[in-house]
Formats: structure tokens, sequence, C-alpha cells
């Protein structure tokens, strides 16, 4: 094997405003850490929520995020973006999370205000189609219930593709690189999530 | 293309990326093509764009007041406890625990092997007094000779009083 000449190779990553926060916290900075939580808090507390169905247990799930980020500080490379890397962990803690849950049993939406939800979440997905039944008739919180239902319908992987695309705007590469998946991966499991999603919710769309 | 023709499964594939900008140029172009010559795929992109939007109404919880400031006391917290388990009397005392272990696996690894040896193992003198009718009478059988002729002489009666004449007459 030829021997390479040692050319100091640099992160492109090192542009990244965050992984810059992540280094300066490596080296000791507290405040860099702290200014990373603040600037990330709502981004993952939002994300978990919707990720787990429960917006109380998001909270702590988030908490155990930063957790993890703050203890792994010592080995810290730059080889993602910041935010590829926590979201990563996210969802790590998110599917265990949710194993633990399934276990207890606890995986369960807000308890609906509006009135008890059949056993069968597709049969509530079905619109009334007797006409007497306008689409207006769905109110915001009930329509928001829906959709939460058919996001717990996708699987973690599309659900959690789904956020991250939706919600942090991210590319497929970086979608890829949070989920340990290659871009042409992700976009099946995309595609996948949002003809389920369609199927779920075509009766609602206006 | 037909008005009503269906989207193929690749193009189908293709059209979430389509909607997120994510093909190149050539797919890009095919799905463009497909979608202006037939309705079916026209009404299937739309609906999907719609359906996406609709994740819209999903509720984005934020962050309590409190959460950064309980989370950085609680990582400080587990800062602490790891500069605990790093100082150096932790990791000597961990380290001396580490050989005390062994230490202990060891003296009972040897009490087992005394135990064995003293009370389970036969020992010489137990074989000898296990075997002391035979020594006592091993002249006797010496003299018998060899266990096949006791056979032959246990069946052969004339040669057993043969042999008690014999025997008397050498007495005698």
């Amino acid at each position: 094997m030829p021997s390479s000449t040692a050319v100091p190779t640099v992160s492109p990553y090192l542009r990244d405003p965050d992984v810059q926060l992540m280094l300066r916290a490596r080296d000791g900075d507290d405040a860099a850490f702290s200014e990373l939580v603040v600037k990330y808090q709502d981004r993952l507390v939002g994300l978990l929520g919707n990720m787990i169905g429960s917006h109380e247990h998001a909270e702590d799930l988030a908490q155990d995020v930063f957790l993890r980020i703050f203890r792994a500080r010592h080995g810290y490379e730059p080889n993602a973006k910041f935010s590829t890397w926590l979201f990563a962990v996210a969802h790590n803690v998110a599917c265990n999370s949710k194993r633990s849950k399934v276990r207890r049993k606890e995986v369960q939406l807000q308890p609906a205000e509006s009135g008890a939800m059949s056993v069968n979440p597709q049969e509530q997905l079905v619109p009334d189609k007797s006409g007497l039944m306008p689409t207006r008739l769905f109110q915001k919180k009930e329509l928001q219930e829906r959709v939460q239902q058919a996001m717990l319908g996708l699987n973690e992987r599309q659900r959690m593709a789904v956020l991250l695309h939706k919600f942090e705007g991210m590319s497929y590469a970086d979608i890829g690189a949070a989920l340990d998946m290659t871009p042409q991966a992700v976009k099946s499991l995309l595609s996948r999530a949002r003809d389920n999603l369609r199927s779920q919710l075509e009766g609602f769309v206006k | 293309m037909e008005k009503l023709t269906r989207l193929t499964t690749e193009q189908r594939e293709n059209l979430a990326a389509y909607l997120d900008g994510e093909l190149d140029d050539d797919a890009t172009r095919q799905i463009e093509t497909a979608l202006a010559q037939s309705t079916v795929a026209r009404n299937d992109v739309e609906m999907l764009a719609r359906t996406y939007e609709l994740l819209e109404m999903l509720p984005r919880p934020r962050a309590s007041q409190e959460f950064s400031e309980k989370t950085l006391a609680v990582a400080k917290l587990t800062d602490v406890r790891a500069d605990f388990r790093r100082s150096r009397w932790y990791r000597a005392t961990q380290r001396g625990l580490r050989w005390t272990g062994w230490a202990a696996i060891l003296v009972a690894a040897a009490c087992a092997s005394y135990g064995v040896a003293r009370y389970r193992l036969p020992r010489h003198e137990n074989l000898l007094l296990d075997d002391l009718d035979v020594i006592q009478k091993f002249d006797r059988y010496e003299e018998a000779g060899e266990v096949f002729f006791l056979e032959r002489l246990g069946r052969d009666a004339a040669l057993l009083e043969k042999m008690t004449e014999e025997s008397g007459r050498a007495i005698q």
C-alpha cells in the first residue's frame, strides 16, 4: 500500500458555529454548553414530543439527550454538524424510551377531551361520507389529534425522518447521517412515510 | 401518457423527493413530464403536498422556563460525580478492592482444594483398611494359585476329593 503523504485534514464541520460551541464545551467552557442547550431546547422538546406522543415526557428525554452530549464532550470530534449528532442521540433516546414505555403501556396520546377514541385509530381516520358531516366540523384540536395519530402510526424511523425534514428542514443527506442511512434509503423512507400519512389523512385534506 | 395513467412505483418514490427538491435534473425532468401528462399524477402530488402541510397542525411544545437551568445543574452534578470517580484516592480504593477481591477468591479456592483433598480423596491408609481382609488372607490366596484353578476345583468334585486326600497324607 503506498504511503500517503500526511496532509493535515481540517474537518469541514468546523465552520458550523454549533460545532465551535461544542469544541469550547469540550475544553471546559460551560457557558458554551449552556448556549447550546438554550439554542436547541425548544427544537428538541418539540421533536421528542412528537416522536413519543407525550409532551410531558419529552422534556425529560430532552434533558437526557443534553446530558449524554455533556458526558461525551471529552471525546467529542467534529465528524458531523452538531445538530446531526444531537438528533442522532435524540433518535436513540426516543427509541429506547419508546421500548420501555411500550413495556409499561404508557404510550398514549393525551386523553382526548373531545370524546373517546375507538379502539382502532384507522377507523377514526375514515371521514364520514354521509355528507351530513362537513369537513369544517373537525375543529382544529380534533384535526390535530388525527394528525398526531397518523404520525404515531408511522414507524420510529419514518416519524423521525418526517419530523427532521418537516420541522428541522434537514436534507436527505443530513437525515441519513442522523439515522445512519444512505440518502437513497432516506428517500424511500420518506416516500413510504408520506404515502402512509396520505392514506391516513387524505380524507381531511381540503 | 394517458391522462388517467398512474405513476410507476419508481416515479411515486421520486414524487416526495421531487416535492422536497432532492431529485437530480434528469429525475426532476421525468417527474415533471409525467405530471404534465397525467391528471392522476398531478392529483397524487397535490395530495402528497397537502397532506404534508397538515403536519403544521402538530403541536410544537416548548421547553419550560427552568429547563436550561435544571439541565445545566444536573450536568454539573454528573460532572462532579465523574470527577469523584476520576479522583486519585477513589481509583486507589477501587484498585485495592479489586486486589482484595482477587485475594479472597484465591483463599477461597485454596480452602476448597484443601477440603476436597482432606475429605473427598481416598488416602493410602484408608485403602489399606479397605483391603485388610484380603491382606490378612493373602498367604492362603497365594497358595490357592490362580482363580481359574479354584473355579475348576469348585466344579470338579473328584479333583477336590483327590486334593483333600493328598493334603491329608501330607499332614500325616
